[in-house]
């Protein structure tokens, strides 16, 4: 009882330095890390196959009623679940460079070429922003990541979840319906947390949109990527391999020599070996955003190596790349759905201003004056 | 459009046969493709009875027209909401361009800007010898011989600093692509630069120039005996007898009854019907806008004789 | 390559190979042909790398003669950084027992869009000054050259674009 009482106070951290000497068994086997609260299972083990053809037209029914008819938000199906949320109304504090914002949740739905008004091709991916809405806000001094951040950041930063793609919530386990409760959103297929300064908090409940970043903004997007399984060393680190005949034996696609004697008479650490290729989290950093289009929630974004697969999930965040951060305020804490017309002056699409909208007429290239 | 999926699994689920269409035509159904257009050509603007009944004003020979509208058929690249934008795209493009129905074996005039010479613009005329990928990437490839120096261009159907694409000659060849010309004789792929555009009948069939070309001695760049070309003449002439043998080795008959190759690298019927009626009307304005220009080109002013 | 290419020319005359090439003719009967060596046409082969042929396109006397006689010049060191030549690219070549230097004006490797791809790797024969030993290129040349030969001017000492001058055809 004691004891919980002294855990509870330092959750709180009320006082700056707390030492529990506990002396009990087992209090060494708890977990250090531990799962964030929306750690939960979400699907639900087994689906109800006993349910009578009425029974499941009924389920629809009480869905419909509670989120809205289902509906085709900018292009990915979804719910018309405005009339649910509530959002009380908020302090919008103004934007400074240490600001943190909070990201997106998108899809990569694939890549085409867009030519630049001086006739160059680029590539570009481009990202759904899939019905992302605020689920909750955890201030700072209610925060707990799983790793502790080092004393300069300590309460420094809130966490924002933010979940995308409205589901069906039957298919989904109590628990997590019961994680979206308070935001009065429908339950979501996927979840985020962003980690951001309390100046940007937004009240759960709010849509987050594309048009949260500018066309020219710097954006990192971080994704899994494409799973390769086991692979060998000639397709996970391009390396060479043998020569096909020549009296070569069974080792053309081999590495070869990992190592030397002597002193060095071991394998060094970070040799490239064969080993399990994709599936890992990686960010592409200060992609620039060309063009945007409201309508579809799209943006076009900088390369064709964003991580991940076609229609995989990844998450937009602001760029961490000093050079390329913020130099005007973006919009603060987001761009909310009715500031949509003056942010976007009106136009479904957005292009950054080298860009070549495919509306205008041909390039021509005049010469220089001077 | 998200409802494609839905539609590819009920018809799934039906179990009927439905018919596919090889976009890109492969060797053995090239024949019957041709044949099949040129059946559906007269009847290109009346309107076909579907299988529901409804009636579609859709032509069917589109998907040769306008073969770039078609997505790659790769299942894990798609997606319908990309596809839509690139097609709306693709169209904003062809609104400032006219970008005419041609193919492989066509001689093509294109007119771009050049960045490298301010103010002026290039011109390259050229038989068209290849043409992939899809939608906003559509390239081909002209080629032409001058001055004795056979010269390749390859352009983007989309680019924006290209201005003018003029077909000069309208007609297809016997095979998928030409770059077997690279290692024909010069005459084969030696065009007039200030060629006069030939004017075929609106309502004509494309006609098929059945040429069949003359490649010089090997070394070629290419394992041409392998191709199973209907366009060239002397292969046989220059192969040693192992290279028949390993042609024939290498031949793959059983391909053409492989479904499933098929289906992999075609769309549906269904979705080519949702794909252009999506398109058509827009299509169906420029087509008519381009008539129009046509004939206003065509007309000239009688001069008053003295 | 081309030594080969040269050397099959040589088998059979002229009037032999082209003879039996009528277009309705059938080509059923095999032609007897000397066993050649298979020779490599990848892509990488079409790079311009140490002792790959090239073809003078310009009338300097010392490369007409070389092309007439049917030893074409070698390359024999590329002047970048890469070592493999690009289009515009200054090279070293060996002809006729002379060292002149060169620059690429069309390359048979595939090239952006745009830029034409020639089906024989040009060169036009320059001095160390960068101006042109003959007076004519009767070749096509590609546009590009304008700008990448401007760039390599405003680099180094020498005046490339005066190889632009002798040009007669852009494409």
């Amino acid at each position: 009882m004691l004891r919980s009482l002294i855990v509870d106070l330092s959750k709180l951290r009320l006082c700056p330095v707390v030492v529990t000497q506990v002396r009990e068994k087992g209090h060494l086997t708890r977990p250090r890390l531990r799962n964030p609260y929306w750690f939960v299972r979400k699907e639900r083990l087994a689906r109800d196959t006993t349910v009578t053809p009425e029974n499941k037209t009924f389920l629809q029914e009480v869905i419909k009623d509670k989120y809205g008819p289902p509906a085709l938000i900018k292009g990915i199906p979804s719910y018309d679940q405005s009339a649910l949320i509530k959002t009380e109304q908020f302090e919008r504090q103004p934007w400074h460079e240490k600001a943190r914002r909070c990201g997106l949740i998108a899809r990569k739905i694939g890549q085409y070429p867009l030519w630049l008004k001086n006739g160059e091709r680029i590539r570009t991916t481009l990202l759904q922003v899939v019905d992302n809405h605020v689920i909750r806000y955890i201030p700072p001094q209610e925060y707990q990541p799983a790793q502790r951040p080092s004393v300069v950041n300590l309460n420094k930063y809130g966490c924002l979840l933010v979940g995308a793609e409205s589901v069906d919530p039957s298919t989904l386990t109590k628990e997590y319906c019961g994680l979206f409760k308070d935001s009065g959103v429908m339950p979501k297929r996927n979840l985020g947390r962003f980690i951001i300064s309390p100046e940007a908090a937004i009240p759960a409940g709010t849509p987050l949109n594309v048009a949260h970043f500018r066309v020219g903004d710097f954006v990192d997007v971080r994704g899994k990527t494409v799973d390769h399984g086991f692979q060998g060393v000639v397709k996970r680190h391009g390396f060479k391999g043998m020569p096909a005949s020549h009296g070569v034996t069974k080792t053309h696609r081999r590495p070869g020599n990992i190592g030397g004697g002597g002193e060095k008479g071991r394998v060094w650490p970070g040799t490239k070996m064969p080993g399990h290729m994709g599936n890992r989290w990686r960010v592409a950093k200060g992609m620039r955003i060309w063009r945007i289009n409201t309508k579809y929630n799209v943006m076009w974004v900088q390369g064709s190596a964003i991580p991940g697969p076609t229609n995989g999930l990844v998450y937009i965040y602001d760029t961490i790349l000093p050079l390329r951060k913020h130099k005007t305020a973006p919009p603060f804490p987001t761009a909310f759905e009715e500031e949509l017309e003056a942010l976007t002056g009106g136009r479904d699409d957005v292009w950054y201003e080298d860009v070549h909208d495919f509306k205008n007429e041909t390039i021509t290239f005049q010469p220089d004056k001077n | 459009m998200n409802a494609t999926r839905g539609v590819l699994s009920a018809s799934w689920l039906k179990g009927n046969g439905f018919k596919r269409i090889v976009t890109f035509s492969t060797k053995a159904h090239a024949k019957e493709i041709t044949a099949s257009h040129q059946k559906h050509i007269p009847s290109a603007h009346t309107p076909t009875g579907t299988s529901d009944g409804r009636k579609s004003v859709i032509p069917q020979n589109y998907r040769f027209i306008y073969p770039e509208f078609l997505p790659d058929p790769k299942v894990e690249w798609r997606n319908p909401v990309r596809e839509k934008l690139e097609r709306m795209d693709m169209l904003d493009r062809r609104t400032k361009i006219d970008i005419p129905e041609f193919y492989v074996g066509s001689i093509l005039a294109v007119t771009s800007s050049d960045p490298h010479a301010a103010g002026k613009v290039s011109r390259f005329v050229g038989i068209c010898i290849h043409r992939d990928r899809c939608g906003l990437r559509t390239r081909f490839i002209l080629r032409n011989i001058i001055d004795h120096q056979g010269v390749e261009v390859r352009y983007e159907l989309y680019d924006p600093t290209i201005q003018k694409i003029e077909v000069l000659r309208l007609e297809k060849r016997l095979d998928d692509h030409l770059l077997y010309l690279r290692d024909a004789l010069p005459e084969y792929s030696t065009v007039d630069l200030n060629m006069e555009p030939e004017f075929l009948d609106e309502n004509a069939v494309v006609p098929i120039n059945d040429i069949k070309v003359v490649l010089r001695p090997r070394p070629w760049l290419e394992r041409w005996e392998r191709q199973n070309l209907q366009g060239v003449v002397n292969v046989d002439q220059y192969i040693t007898d192992k290279q028949r043998r390993q042609a024939i080795a290498h031949e793959k008959p059983w391909e053409k009854y492989d479904m499933m190759k098929q289906y992999r690298a075609t769309i549906p019927e269904e979705e080519q019907k949702e794909i252009y009626a999506e398109v058509h009307s827009q299509l169906h304005n420029l087509e008519i806008q381009r008539k129009r220009n046509k004939r206003k080109r065509s007309f000239v002013k009688p001069t008053k004789l003295a | 390559m081309s030594k080969l290419l040269s050397l099959n020319v040589k088998i059979g005359s002229f009037k032999q190979l082209f003879a039996p090439m009528g277009i309705g003719s059938t080509c059923n009967s095999p032609v007897l042909m000397e066993r050649r060596q298979q020779i490599h046409l990848t892509e990488k082969c079409n790079e311009i790398r140490k002792l790959a042929r090239l073809r003078v396109v310009d009338n300097s006397e010392i490369g007409k003669r070389a092309m007439a006689e049917g030893k074409p010049p070698r390359c024999i060191h590329v002047y970048n950084k890469r070592s493999v030549g690009f289009i515009g690219d200054k090279v070293l070549v060996a002809i006729k027992g002379q060292m002149k230097k060169g620059i690429l004006v069309g390359l048979k490797q595939n090239q952006k869009p745009k830029v034409p791809k020639f089906d024989s790797n040009n060169i036009v024969l320059i001095d160390d000054n960068g101006s042109p030993l003959g007076t004519r290129i009767h070749v096509p040349v590609p546009t590009i050259l304008r700008t990448i030969l401007k760039e390599k001017t405003q680099a180094k000492g020498a005046d490339y674009t005066k190889v632009l001058a002798i040009a007669n055809r852009f494409v």
